[in-house]
């Protein structure tokens, strides 16, 4: 692998007037030459060379941030080719390694509990202020359009003196958690925000949201003490689901693209489905991989209505073909069914796909899960029952700690589904449980608030 | 307003049916045989969707909960009541093939278009600490031009905020869309004569309320009239329009500067495969740089043009002569209601 000594490096090539490469700095060379290309013929990585053809046949500076596939990993780079003489000068910054399963960057802000959106230009002249933001807090979001940004945000420094925008900008990262208030009315914030990119990869401006704080959120509170998680679970968790769903993920990104011949559209259609679920899911993992999130006391998922009959037959319908390969049958609530309850949508599908899927796992051939909705005083309940071989009663409670399985000797599983599921449950206000004896099989239950 | 069950005859059933049958039959070959490239993607179809439920929705507020106050007003009757509590869906109603006039929904599927183009345009940065256009533009010292690129961030605000409001349809089209909300209020209630007034007067003032000045493109429209770009200024003026990502400012500096409206202007744009946008760019003398720097931000936001096709074509674009480039559109620069005239005579 080509060790580039330092991201901000440019490297160059240069190219003759049919586009053939003429020099190259040793590290693009050698990039070419492990994509099979070699001087005096178009160069190799599909992605430059369509950046310098470009370059050369309309005759104006192409600029574009793209992605190599390099041996294991992929490359990502900013390339801009312009027209010199006859040739074509090639120059690539920012060369940066990203595993080819990363999911990709996410574009719009990511404070996933945003209360309203704003937009910079890159000089941080506001763009954009959701009309919301004035309805809420009783400003006018249009007076402020074309102003700084510090117009609407008095931006405050974290505790050790830092601004945090300050590094974004200079890194051209995300910004998170920049502590600030409101000039129109005082409320304090907290600002969170993607950055947007030019074609040259220079700052274009942020995409950020807003986060209503309370006041004793905003004072410098202790900082709460690590969760202490064991050394290497990142790995582990890895190992147990990033690298299969990566190779779902290319499979159908390949299927997707055509590489094997034309298909379809539909099922390239479909592919392209399976690779953005993949990704979906890879996302997921990435939440859990950040298990400290959930394990902080100040952890709180969104609590919106949902149907929780709704919840679990999508998570029955997600995990109808692994039951289907193992010759079990899942019994889902009717379409008539309804539950209606108070919770975060995504974490109580995520309970209800780890639930039904180790239900799944643990049934015999032939077997029947059978997954219900009903009320249990003010809570809504959704049940899954499995006629596997049960868990005896001292081990009941031991299933839902961290790492620990419901059968060790079964292959597959992190150890961690149960306890996530369970914290998520209680982090809604409602719990997980199990009921069950050895040999009877197994009923999880999962209780929300209703509503 | 209750709706007794009828019975049909089998015989009726059974003609119904094939009927219903043939017409799903029908409409499935001729999908068959449309082209790939002329059929809505599933996501532009959606979004349109989505923008005339919107629209449909604001306006059945709108309409029906003044009707039930004029309705409260008038009497003890409990018509308002009935009127609010209706359940049935507008949208559904209206999207009875041939209800909806074409050109109703010709505007949304150019502006779902223009919009998705807009979002996905790569941002260019004016330079070090340099304000984006439009922000520029709202500080200039002259007034006139100041106040249309303020109202210009607002409609954008509005519209990229709320994914277009209701306010974003021409007057006309406007009009006809109310009156054909209210006839469904009208029809769900069952006729009701005293309903039917209420009816009337709140769409009259739903009507009268809506300003059509206010729509991105009427804005857009202003800020192009109010900055008046005229020769070497047009070149730098529009590649900094697309640069902001402000498509809409760009369609209307190309149109202000052929003499087109903006509807017009945006068909060139939104179209992936329109020679006339080549032609236009050449008509206002672009050079080819110029025009391949939009060709290429166009390309980057719309994965439906092929810029690798465009490039084999640049020479022969570049080649055309300003006159001759004008004289190839004069067409189009005839009022809207010429042409259609004209379209109408041909086609006859």
């Amino acid at each position: 692998m080509t060790v580039v000594d330092h991201p901000a490096a440019v490297l160059g090539a240069s190219f003759d007037r049919d586009g053939r490469l003429v020099a190259a700095d040793p590290a693009l060379a050698a990039l070419n030459a492990r994509a099979g290309g070699r001087v005096g013929a178009v160069f190799a990585p599909p992605a430059l060379a369509t950046v310098v053809r470009l370059a050369r046949r309309l005759g104006i500076v192409v600029s574009r941030g793209v992605t190599v596939a390099d041996e294991e990993a992929d490359i990502e780079m900013w390339a801009r080719a312009q027209p010199e003489g006859d040739g074509v000068r090639l120059a690539v910054s920012g060369w940066r390694e990203v595993a080819c399963w990363a999911p990709p960057r996410r574009a719009g802000p990511v404070a996933p509990d945003a209360a309203w959106r704003w937009e910079t230009d890159a000089a941080l002249r506001l763009t954009l202020v959701s009309p919301d933001a004035g309805r809420r807090h009783g400003f006018d979001p249009f007076a402020l359009l074309g102003r700084p940004l510090t117009a609407l945000f008095d931006l405050g420094s974290e505790g050790d003196g830092l601004l945090p925008i300050l590094s974004a900008l200079a890194g051209r990262s995300a910004l998170a958690d920049q502590p600030a208030r409101l000039r129109p009315t005082g409320a304090a914030v907290r600002l969170s925000a993607a950055v947007r990119t030019d074609a040259a990869g220079g700052f274009g401006g942020f995409l950020g949201s807003v986060r209503i704080v309370d006041e004793e959120e905003q004072a410098p509170a202790p900082t709460a003490p690590a969760a202490g998680l064991p050394a290497g679970f990142s790995e582990g968790l890895d190992r147990a689901l990033r690298t299969p769903l990566a190779r779902i993920v290319a499979h159908a990104d390949s299927i997707n693209a055509e590489a094997e011949g034309p298909i379809a559209a539909d099922y390239a259609g479909y592919a392209a489905d399976i690779s953005s679920a993949g990704r979906h899911l890879i996302g997921l993992v990435d939440d859990l991989v950040d298990l400290q999130a959930i394990e902080r006391a100040d952890f709180l998922p969104a609590r919106d209505p949902i149907d929780l009959a709704d919840v679990a037959r999508r998570a029955a319908g997600l995990l109808s073909v692994r039951a289907a390969n193992g010759e079990v049958s899942i019994e889902r609530p009717g379409f008539g069914d309804a539950a209606p309850a108070t919770g975060d949508f995504r974490r109580t599908l995520q309970i209800m796909v780890n639930l039904i899927g180790n239900a799944v796992r643990y049934s015999p051939p032939g077997a029947v899960v059978a997954v219900a909705v009903g009320h249990d005083g003010d809570r809504v309940v959704a049940t899954v029952a499995d006629r596997g071989k049960g868990i005896a009663a001292a081990d009941q409670a031991r299933v839902f700690e961290k790492f620990e399985r419901v059968d060790p000797s079964e292959p597959g599983g992190s150890g961690l589904g149960l306890y996530i599921a369970r914290r998520l449950a209680r982090a809604m206000g409602g719990d997980l449980s199990v009921e069950s004896a050895p040999g009877e099989g197994a009923v999880f239950t999962l209780a929300l608030p209703g509503r | 307003m209750s709706i007794v069950p009828s019975f049909t005859p089998p015989a009726a059933a059974a003609a119904r049916a094939e009927t219903r049958a043939r017409a799903r039959m029908g409409t499935a070959v001729a999908d068959f045989f449309l082209a790939d490239d002329d059929r809505l993607d599933d996501q532009t179809r959606a979004t349109v969707a989505r923008v005339l439920a919107d629209a449909v929705g604001a306006l059945d507020l709108a309409i029906r909960r003044h009707a039930a106050r004029l309705l409260g007003r008038a009497g003890p009757d409990d018509a308002a009541e009935r009127l609010l509590r209706l359940r049935d869906d507008v949208t559904r109603r209206l999207s009875r093939p041939g209800l909806l006039p074409p050109e109703l929904v010709e505007e949304m599927i150019a502006r779902v278009r223009q919009d998705a183009i807009a979002a996905a345009l790569p941002v260019a940065v004016a330079g070090p600490d340099e304000p984006s256009l439009v922000v520029r533009l709202a500080a200039v010292p002259d007034a006139v031009v100041a106040a249309a690129a303020t109202a210009l961030l607002t409609a954008e605000n509005r519209r990229q905020d709320e994914g277009g409001a209701s306010g974003e349809l021409p007057a006309e089209l406007h009009h006809r869309l109310a009156w054909l909300v209210a006839a469904s209020l009208h029809e769900m209630a069952g006729h009701d004569p005293a309903v039917g007034r209420a009816l009337a007067e709140a769409t009259a003032r739903s009507i009268a309320a809506h300003d059509e000045g206010d729509r991105l493109d009427a804005v857009a429209m202003r800020l192009a009239i109010a900055i008046d770009a005229r020769g070497e200024e047009l070149p730098e003026l529009l590649a900094d329009a697309l640069g902001d990502r402000r498509l809409a400012l760009f369609v209307a500096v190309l149109a202000r500067a052929l003499g087109f409206d903006h509807p017009q202007g945006r068909a060139l744009v939104i179209e992936p495969d329109d020679e006339r946008l080549w032609l236009a760019l050449r008509a206002l003398a672009l050079d080819r740089p110029a025009i391949a720097r939009i060709a290429l931000a166009l390309a980057d936001a719309d994965p439906r043009r092929d810029i690798e096709a465009f490039a084999d074509r640049l020479d022969e674009v570049a080649a055309v002569s300003p006159d001759a480039a004008r004289a190839a559109l004069a067409g189009l620069t005839l009022p809207t209601d010429f042409r259609a005239a004209i379209r109408a005579l041909g086609a006859a």
